[in-house]
Formats: C-alpha cells, sequence, structure tokens
C-alpha cells in the first residue's frame, strides 16, 4: 500500500474513532439529525478547505481566507438588496468578489515577487478593513439587517435536513478531486508545489497557476460566505474570523502536505468533517471555546509531528536500510 | 580524425571558448559513435563541464562546429539541444517526488482528452518504453517511493521519451550508494543494448572500465587521446590526465611532530560511506586527506568535529574520547573550515567584526553581555594580522571577496588556542595569492604545535602543503604518502591503484 493510502485510512480511521467515541458516550451523536448538522456545520469550513487544498498543494498558503469570507458577506447582504436581483445573481455576485480578491493576492504574489505568507497576512487586514467599512451603518455604528431577498434565502433551506450548502460542498468536492488529480492544471499545481524549479524546467506556467489558485480559493471563500448568510439572513462583522486557521487546519489533518506538492479534495472534505466533529462533540460534553482551542492545537502538531516521522519511513530514497555487514557496536571499539 | 559521419550521433570540432579573456577550451574535438558509452575524464578545471554545457546550449562557444548524425546544427539554447536528440541528467535530479513516474515523464506533455489527462495511455506508453529497455519499474510508483538509482532511471526515460539520441550524465554515481551504482550500470547496459549512446563523464577510473567503450581524456581545455576500451589502464589515463609532471616540493622541509598532542581515529563507520578508517595525527605536522569526490573525506571530517555521528568507533585526543558536542570540542580545541563556506563558513549578512568573533564569545562576553570594545579590538586584531581587504569590521561578509570571506572564517579559529584544525577543500574558489597566505598561516599553526587536517581535491595544494598524505578509497585508507609525493600516484591511489611511493595501508 503507498504512503498515500496509508495516510487516507489514518485521516478515515480518525474520524471513526472520533465517531464511535461520541456514539458510545453520548445519545445524541448517532442520529439523522445530527449527522446532517455536522454536515451543514463542515461544509463552511468544507468549502474553504477546498480552495486553500490548492493554494497549499500549490506551495502557498492564504492567510486572508477569513478577511474574504467577510468581505464577501457584506457584498453579498449589499446584493441581495438590489431590488429584484435573483438569489443565484446573488451568489455569483459573491463568488467574484472572492475571486477578484484571490486575483488580488495572486497578482501582488507574481508580479511583485511577495512571500505568499506576508500578502496574504496583509490583504487579509485590508480585506477585513473592507468589510468593516462598507457594512451597514446607523449614526456610524454596525447593525445588523435582516436580509429581505426570499429568493436568496432560499439557498440556506434544507430538504428534509439535508442542506444546500452541503450538497454543494459535496459537488465541488467531487469536481476538485477530478481536477488535481486528472487536469493538467492540478498536475501542475503539485508539480509546483513539490518542486518549483524542476516544473519551471518542464515548462510549468507558474504566474498562471499560482494566480488561478489564489483566485479559485477566493471563490470558494466568497461561495462559502454566500450560503452561510442565505442561511443566517444576515451577515455580521465577524463572519470568516479565524477561517483562514480552521481551513489550514483541516487541511493538515487530512493529510495535505503543509509545504506542499501531495494532497487532494478528499483530504481536504475529511479534514474539515474531523474538526466540525471535534467542536460538535466538545460542545455536547458542555466544554468551552478554550477547550476547542486546546484540541485544535494539539491535533495539528500531532498530525504534522506524524506526517514528518511518516515521511522519513516511506521515503525511499533518503531512508539506507541496514548493510548486510554490520559494523561493530559502538562500545566493542570503545578504548 | 574522423570524418563527419552520419554514423556518429555527435562529433565536434574545433570549440573554443573563453572566460574573461582567460582560454577554457582549445580546439576541442570529441566524437561519439552511436550505440557506445564515451566516456570524458579530465582533472577539474580540464574544461569536461564547459565542452558540455556548449553542446547542450547553456553556452555558446567562441568557434568551432556541432554535428548531430552528421549535419551541422546551431545550439543556442536548452531547447535546441533537445530537438538535437540532446539529453542531460543533471546531478541533482529534477523529478517532482510527489508525482508518479509516469506523470513525471509526461510532465509538461501530458496527453488529454477533454481537458482530461489520459492517465492510462499515458501509463502504457511508459511501460511501453521500461519493457523495451528492460527496467524494473513500476511506472505508477511515486518517485519519493524510489531509490536514487531508480529515480535517475526515471530521467533517463524522461530523456528517451523525448526521443534523446545522446544522453550525457555527468557524474551520475556522486549521490550513489556502490549498490545503486551497479544498478545504474546495468541501466546503462541495458541503454547500449537498446541502442542509445552515452556521453559519460566521472572522476572514477574503476567506472570508466566497467562500462565505457571509448574514453577521451582531456587536459588544460585540449582533448589529449582518445582511448579504445582495451587501452583504457589506469597508469595510462593518469599520466594522460596530468601530463608531465615535476614533482612539487613541500612547503615546509619538516615537520616537528609532537608526542604530546595526537588525535586518534579509530575504526569509525558512518552511514556506508566510511567503512572502518583509522588514523593517527600528531600535532605540528599537517596531515593532508586525499581521495576522490564522495569517498567519504567531508564525513570524516564532520565525524571528527562532532558535526556527524558515526555509526561506531573512536575518536581520541590525547587519549580521551572526543565529545560528540560541537560546542565542547570547540572549547576543546576544535576549529572546522567547512567546505560550503557560505552556509556553514560564516554568517553573510553579519559584518566581518561579527563573523571573526562568532566562536569566541566565551572570552569576548560575560554573564552574556558582549563587551563591545574587546569585540573590537579581537577583530581589528584578526583583520590586521591576516590581512583581511578591505580592512573595514562593519562590512558585510558576503561582500567580501572569495579568498577574503576564507581569511574571515581562518581568522575566527586562529585566534583561539586551536588543538587541531580540520579544513574542507580551504582554497576552491580563492586566488592564488591569498592562497599562499593561507597556507602560510596553515604552517604557523602547525609550527605552533597544533594537528592541521586538510582535505583538498586540489592534487598541486595537497602534494605541497601537506607534510604526509593519506588517501581515502571506498570507505578506507588505501595508502599514505611521506616525502615528496607526485600528483598522479595520489590519482592512481585515489582510484584504488596502489603505487610504488605510497605505503599501503
Amino acid at each position: 500500500m503507498s504512503s498515500t493510502n496509508i495516510r487516507r485510512c489514518i485521516s478515515i480511521g480518525l474520524v471513526i474513532a472520533l465517531g464511535l467515541t461520541y456514539t458510545l458516550t453520548t445519545d445524541s451523536f448517532l442520529t439523522t439529525f445530527n449527522i446532517l448538522q455536522l454536515l451543514k456545520d463542515s461544509a463552511y469550513t468544507g468549502l474553504i478547505s477546498l480552495g486553500m487544498a490548492l493554494v497549499i498543494i500549490g506551495g502557498g498558503i492564504d492567510l486572508s481566507a477569513g478577511g474574504i469570507v467577510c468581505l464577501c458577506g457584506v457584498a453579498c447582504a449589499r446584493a441581495s438588496f438590489i431590488p429584484g436581483v435573483p438569489g443565484i445573481a446573488v451568489i455569483l455576485i459573491t463568488i467574484l468578489a472572492g475571486a477578484a480578491c484571490g486575483l488580488f493576492n495572486g497578482l501582488v504574489v507574481t508580479k511583485l515577487h511577495l512571500s505568499e505568507f506576508v500578502t496574504t497576512l496583509a490583504s487579509g487586514f485590508v480585506f477585513s478593513g473592507l468589510a468593516l467599512i462598507t457594512t451597514f451603518k446607523t449614526d456610524g455604528r454596525p447593525v445588523p439587517m435582516k436580509l429581505t431577498n426570499l429568493d436568496f434565502i432560499s439557498f440556506g433551506y434544507n430538504y428534509s435536513g439535508l442542506y444546500k450548502i452541503t450538497i454543494v460542498w459535496i459537488a465541488l468536492a467531487v469536481l476538485m478531486q477530478v481536477v488535481l488529480t486528472r487536469t493538467r492544471f492540478g498536475l501542475y499545481t503539485c508539480a509546483l508545489g513539490a518542486n518549483e524549479k524542476s516544473a519551471l524546467m518542464s515548462g510549468v506556467k507558474k504566474d498562471r497557476i499560482k494566480i488561478a489558485g489564489f483566485m479559485a480559493c477566493g471563490a470558494f471563500c466568497g461561495l462559502a460566505a454566500a450560503m452561510v448568510v442565505a442561511f443566517q439572513t444576515a451577515t455580521t462583522q465577524t463572519l470568516g474570523n479565524m477561517m483562514e486557521f480552521q481551513a489550514i487546519s483541516a487541511c493538515v489533518v487530512g493529510g495535505i502536505v503543509i509545504t506542499g506538492g501531495k494532497g487532494d479534495a478528499l483530504a481536504a472534505c475529511l479534514g474539515a468533517f474531523f474538526m466540525t466533529m471535534v467542536t460538535s462533540g466538545l460542545l455536547k460534553y458542555g466544554l468551552s471555546t478554550g477547550v476547542h482551542y486546546l484540541m485544535y492545537g494539539a491535533v495539528i502538531v500531532i498530525m504534522i509531528n506524524f506526517d514528518a516521522q511518516f515521511s522519513r519511513l516511506t521515503d525511499g530514497g533518503r531512508v539506507r536500510k541496514t548493510k548486510k555487514n554490520e559494523p561493530p557496536r559502538l562500545s566493542e571499539v570503545q578504548p | 580524425m574522423t570524418n563527419i559521419n552520419a554514423e556518429y550521433v555527435l562529433q565536434v570540432r574545433g570549440i573554443d571558448k573563453q572566460f574573461g579573456g582567460v582560454p577554457v577550451l582549445k580546439n576541442v574535438s570529441l566524437d561519439i559513435k552511436k550505440g557506445e558509452v564515451h566516456a570524458l575524464m579530465g582533472e577539474n578545471g580540464a574544461g569536461k563541464s564547459t565542452l558540455i554545457k556548449i553542446v547542450t546550449g547553456v553556452y555558446t562557444k567562441d568557434a568551432g562546429t556541432i554535428y548531430v548524425e552528421g549535419e551541422p546544427r546551431d545550439i543556442r539554447s536548452r531547447t535546441d539541444a533537445a530537438d538535437a536528440g540532446i539529453s542531460v541528467i543533471y546531478q541533482e535530479l529534477s523529478l517532482i517526488q510527489t508525482l508518479t513516474v509516469a506523470q513525471n515523464i509526461f510532465l509538461g506533455q501530458e496527453r488529454t482528452k477533454f481537458r482530461l489527462t489520459k492517465k492510462k495511455e499515458m501509463q502504457r506508453s511508459v511501460a511501453e518504453l521500461i519493457g523495451k529497455y528492460t527496467f524494473d519499474i513500476d511506472p505508477n510508483a511515486e518517485v519519493a517511493s524510489l531509490g536514487m538509482a531508480q529515480r535517475q532511471t526515471v530521467e533517463i526515460l524522461k530523456a528517451l521519451r523525448q526521443d534523446a539520441k545522446l544522453i550525457i550524465m555527468d557524474e551520475p554515481t556522486s549521490a550513489l550508494s556502490a549498490a545503486e551504482s551497479e544498478k545504474l550500470f546495468e541501466t546503462i547496459d541495458e541503454l547500449r543494448a537498446g541502442g542509445a549512446s552515452i556521453l559519460y563523464i566521472s572522476h572514477r577510473l574503476e567506472e570508466v572500465y566497467r562500462i565505457a567503450d571509448r574514453l577521451t581524456v582531456m587536459r588544460d581545455g585540449e582533448n589529449v587521446r582518445v582511448l579504445n576500451k582495451d587501452e583504457i589502464s589506469a597508469p595510462v589515463v593518469t599520466k594522460l590526465m596530468i601530463g608531465h609532471e615535476v614533482k612539487n616540493e613541500k612547503m615546509r622541509k619538516e615537520a616537528n611532530r609532537r608526542s604530546d598532542t595526537v588525535l586518534e581515529v579509530r575504526d569509525l563507520y558512518f552511514k556506508d560511506i566510511l567503512k572502518g578508517v583509522s588514523f593517527k595525527a600528531y600535532g605540528g605536522e599537517i596531515l593532508g586527506i586525499g581521495g576522490l569526490v564522495g569517498a567519504g573525506r567531508t564525513e570524516l571530517i564532520r565525524c571528527i568535529y562532532g558535526a556527524a555521528k558515526p555509526a561506531s568507533g573512536a575518536v581520541l585526543l590525547n587519549g580521551s574520547p572526543v565529545s560528540r558536542s560541537i560546542a565542547k570540542n570547540m572549547r576543546a580545541g576544535f576549529g572546522l573550515v567547512p567546505e560550503d563556506r557560505r552556509q556553514e563558513g560564516f554568517v553573510p549578512l553579519l559584518p566581518v567584526m561579527k563573523n571573526l568573533a562568532l566562536s569566541s564569545y566565551d572570552f569576548l562576553a560575560k554573564f552574556g553581555f558582549v563587551n563591545t570594545k574587546k569585540e573590537r579590538t579581537f577583530a581589528d586584531d584578526a583583520i590586521g594580522k591576516y590581512d583581511i581587504r578591505p580592512p573595514r569590521r562593519d562590512l558585510q561578509t558576503i561582500n567580501l571577496s572569495g579568498g577574503n570571506q576564507q581569511k574571515v572564517v581562518l581568522g575566527k579559529w586562529l585566534a583561539r588556542s586551536l588543538k587541531v584544525l580540520l579544513l574542507d577543500e580551504p582554497t576552491a574558489g580563492v586566488d592564488i595569492g591569498v592562497k599562499r597566505e593561507l597556507y602560510h598561516y596553515l604552517a604557523e599553526l602547525a609550527d605552533a604545535g597544533a594537528i592541521v587536517i586538510m582535505v583538498s581535491s586540489d592534487l598541486p595544494e595537497l602534494t605541497t602543503v601537506s607534510d604526509r598524505i593519506l588517501v581515502l578509497h571506498d570507505g578506507r585508507f588505501f595508502e599514505e604518502f611521506t616525502g615528496e609525493v607526485s600528483q598522479t600516484d595520489i590519482l592512481l591511489a585515489s582510484s584504488g591503484e596502489h603505487t610504488e611511493e605510497g605505503r599501503a595501508l
């Protein structure tokens, strides 16, 4: 079995183990209602994780994802107030807003040659700032506005418990899985993340792929924002807060190599589902947000460390197997 | 000289190349037949790499013509070379580790249908190619799971898929273990059987014996001779490589060996590179360590210093074991001038003063606070003493010339009371004037009673500066030379051939 498959089994195993623990210790875990809720909650992180996965696999990082979600939330709310605009158009506008943010990131990174870390750290503040400035205000104070565009709000509905955001998430995950594993774009993204120099030597167009990655990530953030706003029928200043870290964590836990070059959509989805399970499960035990954060931190450190050890064990080229003629033991030659 | 002929995959005539007015290649020619493994040998600086770079379009030639299968070809870029069917397998491999063998081989030239890659078809085509040469590789394996030799095979397959007629391998075994090298040779045999031509550049005679059909020897930018397989022998080849030679006089008439400082290494094993290395070095002597690149010289030095952890064996200074901690060894009087100056020798962005003082803060600082006045005097002393130019302690070290950078690295150690100084290729990239100065400081240090151990690939340097030379071959010390010694002998011993002058170990 290849190392990728082993890693996948571990991700799935984690989800099952946690699910079993919850099932055995609480009565309310393994119910249709709960599972559907879980899927809805994971879809929000999950959509952003799909975009984040693309950026991370390409060797980058997008710390502005949370900012994009926040700004897109405002854009979405504003768009929904335009008289007569259909719900689908609101969603498309929000996605475009997200993609535009991504385009900005991509252009700065590729044309000004700034590091992705710094660029997106800064642009995250810019997007959040823009969101605060453009939000609805009365007397200079932001106020929550109840959205009234019913066509748009219907995107927050569910079919007997199965939310539209879940359906969208799963459909896009399948699409991204194909894009990442079966298209040139996906292949080149992996190649860039694994070994930029070699990829360039093979004729991979770095700038295009980088920009496309950031734009896709922004678009996913926009879509996630639109779906959540539709569900909540309102947007808040804290929408998207810390979501970039949620998404990065989900990718790492799911098995996407944080330094790039390896991973797929399924990994991002498993990671997002696992992280959401941790949160919701701890809520059931009545534990505070503080404990959630501790758990997140612990899970990430454990998984990254595990991956580091794991790659050392399976990287055939670097680990030399024990030689036939073993050298004498240290103790035998000491004076 | 053979005529220009379509039977030859590559023919090169009258190539000249100068760098800044210095001729590097002088009227060089080369003939590679179809289906032969042609070796190219020569000392460092003989012009092998330059020739390869011209043939592959990295450099442009000043004069001469390149013929591919009898037709003159204008090769000005890598793409031109690839179009002409010339491929290079680089020393640092250019594969994407996280992709599969087939994905790597088709990278940049995928076959697609409806924008989806035709995975199965590409795998099949790679499998066919593998089958044609009977290599042992799974097209679906992830490259990260392959050994180094297999990765090279993948590189070769990549070249073959692009219809390479000539595959150039530049020191391909330098990153391979002995078993992996043997695998590569089998691959080369398969390639030859399949009709491909190979230009094989190597320092190692035994490899050339093993695989080459013919051998071209280069020296000082000229090709000296072409040898057929049956003419290749170690004495002939080394003589051709070195040319006429006078024995170099020793820099120091005699070394005052002292018995109060003795470094002893016993049965050192490290990975599969060092296989039981033992020797003694004495205070007052400059001990040279010779051998081919990859023979384990750097590893030996690093094991002594504590920068690498040997699998087994002992390092003793005056009878007591040397620590595995660099910090402790420094305090005990060890110093290292490493091979990779920029990475390990000094901190590029720090000023000269800080680099000089970097390993001496044990006496330049008190309670964690640096005595800046002392530090400045310390640096100025070193700058004056070792004539570091420009004599400015505040200059970023990276802005100095190679030679002066090396003076900073050396000065950093010489300011301490050293018992053992280890040097790894100390004069690489250093001009001749500064070289002499550096040798002078080494001699001074040895005269003061320290042990100086120097690894060098520069044969004139090794033979003149060292009082005694140990040659490393295949993970063990092979021969010892005392007194005057010729470069040919060192080279022969490095290739595992016993010499008359040397004492077999």
